[in-house]
């Protein structure tokens, strides 16, 4: 498959990863470059020569591949003076860069009276921008204040780290405000105070570049980029970032930030348009498609081929991983998250995840051992504490869950899966309080999470507070809408609030959505003992929420459908693979398992507490309707599956009363 | 390090669920039960006590497999090992721990109010009530396991691992069927190559290192500390410095190291002699100390800096540390604290009355016997035994300082005696039972002297101050020297422990006496330059204590009047008199003293001088009931009257004392009085007619007795008084007219000399 590019394409390819490496190590984006290292190291060497010799002095590549007809990016000649020029200074600002010194860093190209726009006396440069589109109109307001900078002759490179570094200092400082976890200061209403001025810089710098007809290399616009989507303006955000990667595809920390700000599947292919077209993209889209849960056969496809380039890259088999996960495939998901973990042992990236799926495996000793594995590779990744808590939290020792999930996010408040755990465990600890607040913080920074919104609404649900656990319920059936247990808390909120038409609809998308989703479980596993139990293919359906729906339709006194239904919720017995999800935990179904699917017995579980309910008020609704025979049949099985035995033998006793009395 | 939990707490953990489980036979529980408890008791003095041999350290596994190895279990065909075993590796992962910490719950007889869980247990299981013992390490255990961070529980599994890894050939032969890595299942399945990685990973290196020494946790660290100060405080021992190493070692890889290491160093410090680091150690202890304990326990940081300061001879520091620690303890009205100040500055002042007096003490309360009054009802009012016993035996050794009275002394022991019975105050035995020889000592029954230093050594050895049992040995070594017995003495000396005495005061003790022994002997040999260098040792020696002092003057007096410098040691004797009347001293160093003018005047002829003397001495030893120096001043007295010609008076007296003597073991005495008996006799043979049969009864009555008197000359290697005898005899023989003989006895004296003092021209000279 490799063999889908030539080896022309493969050294361009790989020109451009090394590149991004430079490039991003050089403006300090580590996570980037580790990235586009990984990324680069995951193509396979077909070429002694082209591997072996010139990796170590990559940037220099130019001389050794006199055969191959690279495209280079274009070298600006003004810039590269400009380089030249401030080289020393420029070393000196990244070691202290490299030294966490952010504002010293920062002072080394800015002048020390940067303008500082206090975020009081206006709401950002979002506000303004809304409605002007491009910001224009803010330049006047910042050269109000102070006189226009000049940055001329500042190069791109060296603008970048200080406005960067700049960035990293304010955010620190919000850090540090912020205090405790979930403590009082902690409600993210402390903004990074740089944000203004940093943009306000940047505004003006694009001006005049633009009036000049130039760019800002891709770099800086994926600065402004982030800056915009800090200040909430994310819009604006979208269109910078989108410039950015059209410029440079190859930084990858421009196309997370892109992808964070897609929300819906909806509005990512519109964004799709704009993209270029570039391995970056496939990539992105990818993980973006991953990031929405759309587990669709196209990106699976498309993931084989893009791994066709990469065989050996790690990010892209734990995308395939997380993809499974999402569908729900388990199995899948861990065995890949197992091969990943045996290659490289030492990579902790993503592995909160396989700790997620071993929850929801309940495969103790695996998560038990991942957790240490993580914690003797590193103790204070935030990774490492979310595999720690989810090992307490299978253990049911949900205050050391939540001290690592605090922990965690002491790390990384941007953390996000942290969140939602930690909203999990105080919703077992019933401080519902707190676990709205994790979630609440959660889907602040992900509006994608799902399991917090459920979470959100099951949390509400636990406080009687229907109509809003049904608007949250709402929110994760729209992110989610092949999920038959977020359609079933949909309905049953429905239910609560009265809505009882809503209700039975919300329950019949479930009952869809379960038969929709268990099909395409079946489809994409291969083998493997449970998962042949998996479907309710051929028309089984959940008969809890048949019985559910019943219910309702009693409540409107049609009967008729009621009985109706009852009888389906019966039928489910037949086929024996019918299904009882009561001894479900609450836990299971937060993870978005659809647990009737998780843990089912190959064969079906027959007689279960709901259909024999369902059996009980048929016996009763035929008892009724004088259909004495049905009624003491169905009584009869009653008492042989040993469910609510004396009832039924009340009922039979009415019976022969009955019939007695007919006599 | 782990606070608490260890992997051998995980096997006392699995046997106890053995036990539970009905799987231990009758014939194992009783050894499997105490094996558990012998390694679970808490560490109070009560059970250091009890048993006096160092607390097991975490129990290895071969501990474990020679307890359980040859039981058979009460599952047919397997040995209770093989259960054990079975237990252990059933633990094969991380969370397996988890689990079978968890499970420990079904052990233990449900609380009312915490419903049982579903657990079915079984109906052969015994259930351990929750304030057993047993019930009471389990959930200790437990709680310690959930107190634990997540590394910790990795750092106990990896440890788990390493402990139990030698049982896996015995394991793998009684289950065949095992996988190839048992020790976790979770590397089950996976291929060689990454499976190594991931161990390696997970493990380190550290896996099936069976070097590796087990990690103790900072609960058994602190055990052995405080088993370490016990010793330190109440016995005095020191750790030999391997062990010392060891140690270390042992508590070097934990950062948080208890504070009592401090103390411990201090303790050892102090022994040790080492007066910087002991005051350095005591105050980087407190400075830690002062977060978790409250200002209460400040005078205990003052007492212990005065009893410091006071041994190493800073008085006027300790006295003021002592003030200040009873004032604090008067405001925070520790009533046990104020007591044992007031009663440690008491026996200050009597151990060293110079020094108190001019580091400017002044006794609190009027008298001293007023203090002890004080201290007594104090000691009853709070009952504190402890105090009182050792109050009273302060008491008891006042009273025989003052020579005030044995049946007194007698009291005051039979009740501190009684009270450590009855109270197990083991450490007052040792000087009970010194004093109780001492009392005998003076009342001159030597042998039942004797027989208490033996039983304090036999019996009360080990859990007695270290010092009581040197003291002991070196009374019973003196003793020895006393009858002559000089091989049996150096088996004494060379009998205590030198790991014992690690202490720097004590090795003083003990080498001071050991010299002072050689002294005499040396004196009795005539070996001058030996004794000189000796006695010049002595007296420039460090040791502080009196009684080696006094002992040390007497024998310097003893030195130059055997050298003839009769007039320094005239000089000597009034000097050591003078300061014993300053510190107010025992009567029966006064009497010795008295002893010792008298006979020096008798020595350089002028005898009469020293009869009011000699009669005092008797007078107040006959009081005191010394009875020892009774016999020697009688005897003195006995010889200022036979120069006098009074030898009818003389012999009288010599013969009511010569018996009791003979029963005081003391063999140079003895010969002396034998040697004045004949003086005596010889005497009265010249009031005899000449050649009348009296006069040759008398004569031959004292060669007999000149004979006995050589005999123990002899005995103690006395080479003067060998001499003397035989000087005698050649004049007895003279006298009878016997010339032959008396020729003979002469030159047997000049062999004898000659022998002697040939090689020594020095000592020939000054021996005249």
């Amino acid at each position: 498959m490799a063999s889908g590019l030539s080896d022309n394409q493969i050294a361009e390819l790989q020109y451009h990863l090394q590149n991004s490496v430079q490039g991003c190590t050089d403006r300090c984006l580590y996570q980037s470059a580790k990235w586009a290292a990984e990324l680069l190291n995951s193509i396979p060497l077909h070429d002694e020569a082209n591997g072996s010799d010139t990796d170590p002095d990559s940037p220099m590549s130019d001389g050794t591949h006199p055969k191959h007809n690279l495209t280079r990016t274009p070298v600006d000649p003004f810039e590269a003076r400009r380089e030249r020029k401030e080289h020393h200074k420029f070393l000196l600002a990244k070691t202290y860069f490299d030294c966490r010194e952010f504002d010293r860093c920062a002072g080394v190209f800015l002048p020390h009276t940067l303008p500082r726009i206090p975020s009081t006396t206006h709401a950002s440069p979002s506000a303004k921008s809304k409605d002007k589109g491009k910001a224009k109109a803010k330049a006047p307001s910042a050269s109000q204040s102070s006189p226009p900078l000049s940055l001329e002759d500042v190069s791109q490179k060296a603008l970048f780290l200080a406005l960067y570094a700049k960035y990293l200092s304010g955010e620190e400082r919000k850090d540090e405000e912020s205090e405790m976890i979930l403590g009082p200061a902690d409600g993210g209403v402390t903004m990074n105070k740089e944000l203004n001025g940093i943009s306000a810089v940047l505004d003006q710098w694009f001006q005049e570049r633009h009036a000049k007809q130039l760019d800002g290399g891709g770099w800086l616009e994926y600065l402004y980029g982030i800056i915009l989507a800090k200040g909430k303006n994310e819009e604006l955000a979208k269109h910078w970032l989108l410039r950015s990667v059209n410029i440079y595809p190859f930084n990858w920390g421009a196309w997370q930030e892109l992808g964070h700000l897609i929300n819906t599947a909806e509005e990512l292919d519109p964004i799709t348009e704009l993209l270029p077209r570039n391995i970056m993209t496939f990539i992105f889209h990818i993980h973006t498609s991953q990031e929405l849960a759309l587990c669709t056969e196209q990106i699976h496809a498309s993931l084989t081929q893009v791994q066709s380039f990469f065989p050996h890259s790690m990010f892209l088999q734990s995308q395939r991983a997380l993809l499974y996960y999402h569908s729900k495939d388990f199995d899948e998901s861990a065995s890949i998250f197992s091969t990943i973990l045996q290659t490289d042992p030492y990579r902790l990236d993503g592995l909160d995840s396989y700790s997620n799926c071993l929850y929801v495996m309940e495969s103790r000793p695996k998560l038990a051992f991942l957790a240490q594995l993580a914690s003797q590779i590193d103790k204070f990744r935030p990774e490492t504490c979310c595999i720690i808590g989810n090992y307490y939290s299978i253990l049911s020792e949900h205050e050391k869950a939540v001290m690592y999930f605090r922990r965690a996010l002491t790390l990384d408040r941007n953390f996000l899966s942290a969140w939602t755990l930690m909203g999990h465990e105080y919703v077992e600890m019933k401080n519902t309080h707190a676990a709205l607040e994790s979630y609440r913080r959660a889907v602040d920074a992900n509006r994608k999470d799902y399991r917090a919104w459920y979470g959100m609404g099951q949390t509400y649900e636990m406080l009687e507070m229907n109509s809003y656990a049904l608007f949250y319920f709402q929110r994760a059936a729209s992110l989610r809408p092949f999920d038959a247990k977020i359609w079933q808390a949909v309905g049953s909120s429905f239910a609560q609030v009265g809505k009882l038409n809503n209700a039975i609809r919300a329950y019949k998308r479930a009952l869809v959505a379960g038969s929709y989703y268990e099909g395409t479980g079946t489809a994409t596993s291969s083998f493997g003992s449970e998962k042949e139990s998996h479907g309710l293919g051929g028309g089984v359906l959940d008969p809890e929420c048949l019985y559910q729906i019943a219910n309702l339709y009693e409540r409107m006194d049609d009967r008729g459908e009621c009985a109706a239904y009852m009888e389906l919720c019966l039928a489910q017995e037949e086929p024996a693979n019918g299904n009882d999800d009561l001894d479900e935990g609450l836990t299971a179904g937060l993870y978005g398992a659809n647990g009737s699917s998780a843990n089912n017995p190959a064969q079906g579980s027959g007689v279960t507490a709901t259909t024999s309910r369902a059996r009980m008020w048929l016996a009763k609704f035929e008892f009724g309707r004088g259909n004495m025979g049905r009624a003491n049949e169905l009584a009869n099985e009653l008492c042989q599956d040993g469910w609510e035995v004396e009832e039924a033998k009340a009922l039979q006793r009415d019976i022969r009363a009955r019939e007695d009395v007919d006599r | 390090m782990s606070r608490y939990l260890t992997p051998s707490k995980i096997g006392l953990l699995a046997l106890v669920a053995l036990y539970c489980d009905s799987a231990v036979p009758n014939r194992a529980i009783i050894p499997t039960l105490s094996f558990v408890t012998s390694q679970l008791a808490p560490s109070t003095s009560l059970s250091a006590d009890i048993t006096p041999n160092k607390p097991e350290s975490a129990a290895s596994i071969e501990n474990f497999t020679k307890l359980t190895a040859n039981q058979i279990s009460n599952v047919p065909g397997r040995s209770l090992l093989d259960l054990f075993l079975k237990k252990l590796w059933a633990i094969d992962s991380l969370d397996a721990l988890h689990g079978f910490f968890h499970g420990l719950n079904s052990y233990l007889v449900s609380s009312s109010d915490q419903a049982r869980d579903e657990v079915e247990i079984p109906s052969h299981r015994l259930l351990l009530s929750r304030v057993s013992p047993f019930g009471i390490f389990v959930r200790r255990a437990q709680l310690e396991f959930i107190r634990m961070q997540f590394h910790d529980t990795v750092h106990l599994w990896i440890s788990f691992l390493a402990f139990r890894s030698p049982t896996e050939a015995v394991w793998r032969k009684r289950n065949p069927t095992v996988s190839n890595n048992p020790a976790d299942a979770n590397l089950h399945g996976l291929d060689l190559a990454s499976n190594d990685r991931l161990k390696h990973l997970c493990y380190g290196s550290s896996i099936y290192n069976e070097d590796e020494q087990e990690k103790p946790s900072s609960e058994d660290v602190e055990r052995v500390l405080e088993y370490h100060l016990d010793r330190l405080q109440r016995l005095g021992n020191r750790i030999p410095q391997d062990m010392k190493d060891k140690f270390s070692t042992t508590l070097s890889p934990s950062a948080s190291t208890s504070n009592l290491v401090h103390f411990v160093s201090f303790f050892d410090a102090w022994r040790a002699g080492d007066y910087t680091g002991a005051f350095e150690s005591l105050h980087r202890y407190f400075d830690y100390t002062t977060q978790t304990r409250d200002k209460s326990y400040y005078q205990y940081a003052l007492l212990h800096m005065a009893i410091l300061q006071a041994d190493f001879g800073c008085f006027s520091e300790a006295i003021a540390a002592m003030n200040e620690t009873i004032a604090t303890a008067r405001e925070n009205q520790d009533v046990s604290c104020l007591n044992f100040s007031l009663s440690w500055l008491n026996h200050l002042s009597k151990a060293y009355p110079m020094e108190m007096k001019r580091a400017g003490y002044i006794a609190m309360v009027g008298s001293e016997k007023e203090g002890f009054d004080f201290l007594k009802s104090k000691a009853i009012e709070t009952k504190t035994w402890n105090l009182l016993s050792s109050t009273l035996l302060s008491q008891t050794k006042l009273t025989l300082a003052a020579g005030d009275g044995i049946p007194e002394a007698l009291e005051h022991l039979y009740q501190s005696s009684h009270l450590n019975m009855t109270h197990h105050i083991n450490s007052n035995v040792g000087t009970q039972l010194l004093l109780q020889s001492s009392v005998y000592g003076r009342l001159g029954l030597t042998y039942l002297a004797d027989a208490y230093c033996e039983i304090l050594m036999d019996s009360y050895a080990t859990t007695s101050p270290v010092e009581d049992a040197v003291r002991a040995s070196c009374r019973r070594a003196y003793t020895a020297t006393q009858s002559g017995m000089y091989e049996e003495a150096t088996v004494f000396m060379g009998k205590v422990n030198p790991t014992l005495h690690r202490t720097l005061k004590l090795h003083q003790y003990h080498t001071s006496f050991s010299k002072l022994l050689r002294l005499k002997l040396d004196l009795r040999r005539r070996n001058f330059p030996a004794a000189r260098y000796s006695l010049h040792q002595l007296e420039s020696g460090a040791s502080s204590e009196p009684e080696l002092d006094f002992q040390t003057d007497l024998l310097e007096i003893q030195f130059l009047q055997a050298a003839g410098s009769f007039s320094a040691a005239f000089d000597k004797i009034e000097d050591s008199n003078h300061e014993l009347r300053c510190e107010n001293a025992d009567v029966h160093q006064h009497i010795h003293l008295l002893v010792l003018k008298c006979l020096l005047l008798s020595r350089v002829g002028k005898p009469i001088r020293g009869f009011t003397m000699a009669l005092r001495a008797a007078a107040v030893s006959y009081r005191a009931k010394l009875l020892p120096a009774l016999w020697e001043s009688v005897g003195a007295m006995a010889n200022i009257l036979s120069s006098l010609c009074e030898y009818g008076v003389a012999r009288r007296l010599l013969d009511a004392v010569i018996p009791q003597a003979l029963g005081g073991k003391d063999a140079a005495l003895c010969a002396q009085l034998y040697l004045w008996q004949a003086d005596a006799l010889a005497g009265l043979a010249g009031q005899e007619a000449h050649g009348s049969n009296g006069q040759a009864a008398l004569l031959s009555e004292a060669e007999g007795y000149i004979d006995r008197a050589d005999y123990y000359f002899t005995k103690i290697q006395d080479i003067r008084g060998e001499c003397d005898t035989l000087g005698k005899k050649a004049t007895i023989a003279r006298k009878r007219g016997d010339l032959k003989l008396a020729q003979d006895w002469a030159e047997r004296y000049v062999t004898l000399y000659q022998e002697q003092f040939e090689h020594d021209p020095k000592g020939a000279v000054e021996f005249r």
